[in-house]
Order: C-alpha cells, then sequence, then structure tokens
C-alpha cells in the first residue's frame, strides 16, 4: 500500500477546512490557511502536553463529581442529598432498569472509558507502544462521538430543578457535584480535541 | 509562506495519509484506505438540503424554545418549563458555570449553528460571495460539537421517568416543536459535507471579480 502522508511531501493539511499546503520554506511557523484563514500546523501545538494536562485535570474533578450530591430533592420537607450513584440505585429501587441503565453508561461508564481510553493512547504514542494504529484511531473517534451523551445528567437537572419548584413541599436543589461533573464532561471533551489522532501514525516514521 | 495545492489532493484527517481524490456515486462515500475515516461523500442538491433545513429550523427554533416543554402537576398546582427557563433558572440558583454550559449547549449554539448555515447555503446557493464566508464556515466547525439537542432529547425522557413517582407529568406543545427541530438539525449536521461546502466557498470566490 503506498503509504505517503502529507507531511513527508512537507505538506500541511487545515485543521479547520481539510486544505492541503505547501509550507514552503519548512521553518514551521504559524501560518494561515489559504482558504478559511484559520491557523495552520504541520500537528497540533503541544498536542500531548495539552491533553495530558485537561486530562489529569478531569481525572481529579472525577473524585469529587462522584462523592458530592448533584442535587438535593426536597418532597413533603424531607430531602436526602443525591450523588450519580445513589440516584442510579434509587432508580434501580423504583424499577426503571431502563432508565438507570442510561444513566448508568451516560454518566458513569462514558466518562471513565473515555478517560482510560485517552490515557492509553497518551501513554501509547509517548512511549511508542506497539498497537494496532488501525484500533488505536477506531478508539480515538469513538471517544470524540460518544464524548457529547455524558452532558445527559445535567440536562436533567437542569430540567428537574426548573419544574419542580412548589416551596416547601417540594423543590430541587443542584448541588456542587453537578458543576464538578460538567467540567469533567467539558474538560475530555476539550481533551479529545486537542489530541493530534495524525500521531498515531506518526512513530512508524521515527521507527525507519 | 503556505502555497495552496490543487483541490484532487487531500490528506486524511486522521492518519495524514495522502490521497488523490476520486469520484465517487450520488451518496456515495470516500474512506480513507489507512484508518477508514470517512474523507468527504457526494450528494446531490446538499447546498439546496442544507439551506432548506436551516429555515426550517430557524422557524422551529422560537417555539421550541419559549413555549412550554412539559407541565407538572403536583397537588392541584401546575408548573411548566421552557428549555430556555430551564437553564436560567440554574443561573438564579449561582450555578453560573452549570448553568452557562446548559445553555450555551441547548439554546445558544444551535442558534449559532442554524443562523451560520442559513448564511452559508444562502449565500451559495444565490451564487454570491462574500468575504465573511470562510470565516462562518470556519465557527461553524468549531461549535459543531458542542450543540447537543439530542442528548437534551434523552434528558427530557429521564426527566420524565424521574418525577412519574411524585407527580404526574404532561407534555406540551413546545415538546413537539423541539422534536421537529432535534430531526432538523441532525439531520442538517449529518447531511452536510464540510469537504464540499469549502470546495464551493473556494471556488466561489475565485469566480468573483474583485
Amino acid at each position: 500500500m503506498q503509504t505517503t502522508t502529507a507531511r513527508d511531501l512537507g505538506l500541511i493539511r487545515c485543521e479547520t477546512c481539510g486544505k492541503l499546503a505547501f509550507d514552503v520554506d519548512h521553518d514551521g511557523y504559524e501560518e494561515h490557511c489559504p482558504r478559511c484563514h484559520g491557523h495552520m500546523h504541520m500537528r497540533a501545538t503541544n498536542s500531548l502536553a495539552r491533553t495530558w494536562s485537561l486530562l489529569i485535570t478531569a481525572a481529579i474533578l472525577y473524585i469529587p463529581a462522584n462523592i458530592l450530591p448533584i442535587m438535593t430533592v426536597t418532597y413533603f420537607g424531607s430531602g436526602t442529598p443525591d450523588t450519580i450513584m445513589s440516584g442510579i440505585i434509587q432508580l434501580l429501587q423504583h424499577g426503571s432498569y431502563p432508565v438507570a441503565a442510561v444513566i448508568f453508561i451516560a454518566s458513569i461508564l462514558v466518562p471513565l472509558l473515555k478517560m482510560v481510553a485517552l490515557l492509553i493512547l497518551l501513554l501509547s504514542v509517548q512511549f511508542k507502544w506497539v498497537l494496532d494504529d488501525r484500533q488505536r484511531t477506531r478508539m480515538y473517534r469513538a471517544v470524540e462521538l460518544v464524548g457529547r451523551w455524558s452532558m445527559l445528567d445535567m440536562f436533567v437537572i437542569a430540567l428537574l430543578v426548573a419544574l419542580v419548584n412548589y416551596g416547601s413541599i417540594a423543590h430541587i436543589v443542584s448541588g456542587p457535584g453537578a458543576t464538578a461533573f460538567g467540567s469533567v464532561v467539558v474538560l475530555t471533551m476539550l481533551a479529545a480535541t486537542t489530541f493530534d489522532a495524525r500521531l498515531i501514525w506518526d512513530k512508524q516514521r521515527t521507527d525507519d | 509562506m503556505l502555497t495552496s495545492i490543487p483541490g484532487n489532493w487531500i490528506a486524511c484527517k486522521d492518519c495524514d495519509l495522502l490521497l488523490e481524490r476520486v469520484a465517487t456515486p450520488p451518496g456515495g462515500k470516500a474512506l480513507c484506505p489507512r484508518c477508514e475515516n470517512p474523507l468527504y461523500q457526494y450528494r446531490e442538491q446538499g447546498i439546496e438540503r442544507t439551506l432548506a433545513l436551516a429555515i426550517t429550523g430557524l422557524l422551529l427554533f422560537i417555539p421550541a424554545n419559549l413555549l412550554p416543554v412539559m407541565s407538572l402537576q403536583l397537588i392541584g398546582q401546575e408548573t411548566s418549563t421552557t428549555i430556555y427557563e430551564g437553564s436560567l433558572v440554574l443561573f438564579r440558583e449561582g450555578l453560573y458555570w452549570t448553568a452557562l454550559l446548559v445553555f450555551s449547549a441547548s439554546v445558544v449554539i444551535p442558534l449559532c449553528k442554524l443562523m451560520l448555515m442559513l448564511f452559508v447555503s444562502g449565500y451559495l446557493y444565490l451564487g454570491r460571495s462574500s468575504p465573511l464566508l470562510p470565516y462562518a464556515m470556519r465557527y461553524y466547525h468549531h461549535i459543531d460539537e458542542w450543540g447537543m439537542l439530542e442528548v437534551y432529547m434523552l434528558s427530557v425522557l429521564v426527566a420524565v421517568v424521574k418525577l412519574k413517582g411524585m407527580a404526574s407529568v404532561i407534555p406540551d406543545i413546545g415538546l413537539y416543536c423541539f422534536i421537529g427541530l432535534l430531526l432538523v438539525t441532525t439531520l442538517m449536521s449529518s447531511l452536510l459535507d464540510h469537504d464540499a461546502v469549502w470546495q464551493q466557498i473556494e471556488h466561489g470566490q475565485g469566480r468573483s471579480p474583485a
């Protein structure tokens, strides 16, 4: 199979519009795309360092996101703060298995698997592990695709807080865990964006 | 310094493989032979469809956001909420960060996406060029993944189930508009071939006298 990459010929692909341009003087300086005027780089600037820092911040915030209450439901005077997990357990006790499964996947499984996947990608690129490149690219695309679904719980909280507002009879207040969780979702989405998938394939060149 | 390369050469987004553009049948999709990343697809009347969907989406946007999505009945009292209100409540509670997140993902960004697409596809449809077209398309590209109407829709269903035991929940007219808006924006995003739009922007500008 022909394996000439754009970089082999000194060509830069614009990350925004896909335009190919030739870096005449090979100086690697920041250039602007002739078509969309966006910044052009051979590879995303400091991709690994940026992704690492976003991922580590997300991992740290993942702890308060799961320990702190995301909301408190007060019903006829008595209220108990709920964390993400205790909310899921409550749904299970009420027999709402499909909804419990949806929230478990969106709020626990997806963020966790996403962070593990990014960790594997970062470690494998940093330490030049020999893994299947096509599978790693597939994993990266999966991370990009599913990340947004973790926002589910944030929207649920916003809807419940807005709807259930009956003063002392029943009201719902959101908790600090929601802020931490929202930050985890945003940070992991940003981490997926800053990671340059082409780095997975670049290592072949340096091995030669 | 950079110089342009003729449009029949492209590189894969995910693995940088250099490829020559090949003709695809209508509805066909070109995949990268090395990493299977979708490169481009050929759609008939892509611009017309995008324009039609953007206009429909903008028409649905106002009722979907300002009419009540659902109402809740508890001991004779009824409250209802709109999507717009839902995020403002969080502002009032002092959760600015969370409120900003919810408000932008469910209202601001979907609206911006629709307006940018109306602008881009409208100009291309009329065969006119504007120096702002590349900027509009660039901003669209950057905010694309942050509009999350489909996630919001699922959260409405989850909220309904969660409230089931507490009070009776009645879906309202706004919800139907919202479902329409969701379908239109999802269709618009999935039918849009960025590569084709960029090529049209480039060639359209090449034709213009200025």
